[in-house]
């Protein structure tokens, strides 16, 4: 049986919590949650014109993580990749107002409560992958992504 | 009126020069210069909506990259943004061999070291502006 690979486009968003978290959810459904094998598509790589990128979100299902509901990562993706397979809009899990928090964005900052957010977060990713139909899986000759991740 | 330096790390999620581009740079504008500089969404100043369009072109920007590819810095330059210094963590990290970061998750104490320099670099260059 092929093997169903999935690639999640995190936004990252540096103005606050949310993308802080977006990126944290990431990290950890590729780290922790073994469902299936999960790349992380480096997003900055991506809109610089990474080919290897690209291609994967073409031929792999693909969901974007975004921290606010500008959505940026989600209509980066389908700009140059065509439909992504499923999409997260955190700001809709944590509460916009909390998303949009400036002033705590950094790792050493974060409570107890945005690390369940967090846990949160990555259980969405994970019940967003688990709703890939396995049939989209086409990408047997891709090679890689070009950040080496 | 003055226009704050806009600081934008690449973020890459990859590896954890991409982490510790993304913790210097909000050191910088959160601890170190909140009055002078401010940081930017790179995944939002690429959609070229108009809100951010006009935040960054013709601003004084500052990028900090993870790694050599400088994505970050060809996409602020590609929005408009006047990037007046390009830094790289490897420069940073290239003085101090042999030493554990962390993950792209979570930095080490190591990390935290490098991030701190960086942050240095980058609060003495805007303050050089001003």
């Amino acid at each position: 049986m092929s093997e169903l690979k999935v690639g999640i486009i995190s936004c990252s968003g540096e103005e606050c919590l949310g993308g802080t978290i977006s990126r944290l959810a990431t990290r950890k459904v590729l780290e922790e949650l073994k469902l299936v094998a999960t790349v992380t598509l480096c997003l900055p790589l991506y809109l610089a014109g990474g080919v290897e990128e690209r291609d994967f979100a073409k031929v792999f299902p693909t969901i974007s993580v975004d921290g606010c509901d500008k959505l940026c990562a989600k209509r980066s993706t389908e700009k140059y990749s065509g439909k992504i397979n499923g999409f997260i809009d955190v700001s809709k899990i944590i509460g916009n107002e909390t998303a949009l928090n400036t002033k705590v964005i950094r790792n050493k900052d974060l409570t107890d409560e945005h690390l369940q957010m967090v846990d949160q977060v990555a259980s969405e990713i994970v019940k967003t992958i688990s709703n890939i139909s396995p049939d989209s899986y086409s990408g047997k000759t891709f090679g890689g992504c070009g950040c080496g991740s | 009126m003055y226009k704050k330096v806009k600081v934008v790390p690449c973020s890459g999620i990859g590896k954890v020069f991409g982490l510790m581009a993304r913790e210097a740079v909000l050191k910088t504008v959160l601890e170190l210069c909140p009055e002078k500089s401010e940081t930017v969404c790179l995944a939002y100043i690429v959609t070229g909506d108009i809100e951010v369009k006009e935040k960054i072109e013709g601003s004084n920007c500052i990028t900090v990259d993870g790694c050599p590819k400088m994505c970050a810095a060809k996409n602020v330059s590609i929005a408009g943004g006047l990037v007046i210094e390009k830094l790289r963590v490897i420069d940073t990290v290239k003085e101090h061999k042999g030493k554990k970061f962390g993950s792209p998750t979570q930095l080490d104490a190591d990390g935290e070291v490098v991030i701190s320099e960086i942050a240095a670099k980058i609060a003495k260059k805007i303050n050089e502006l001003n």
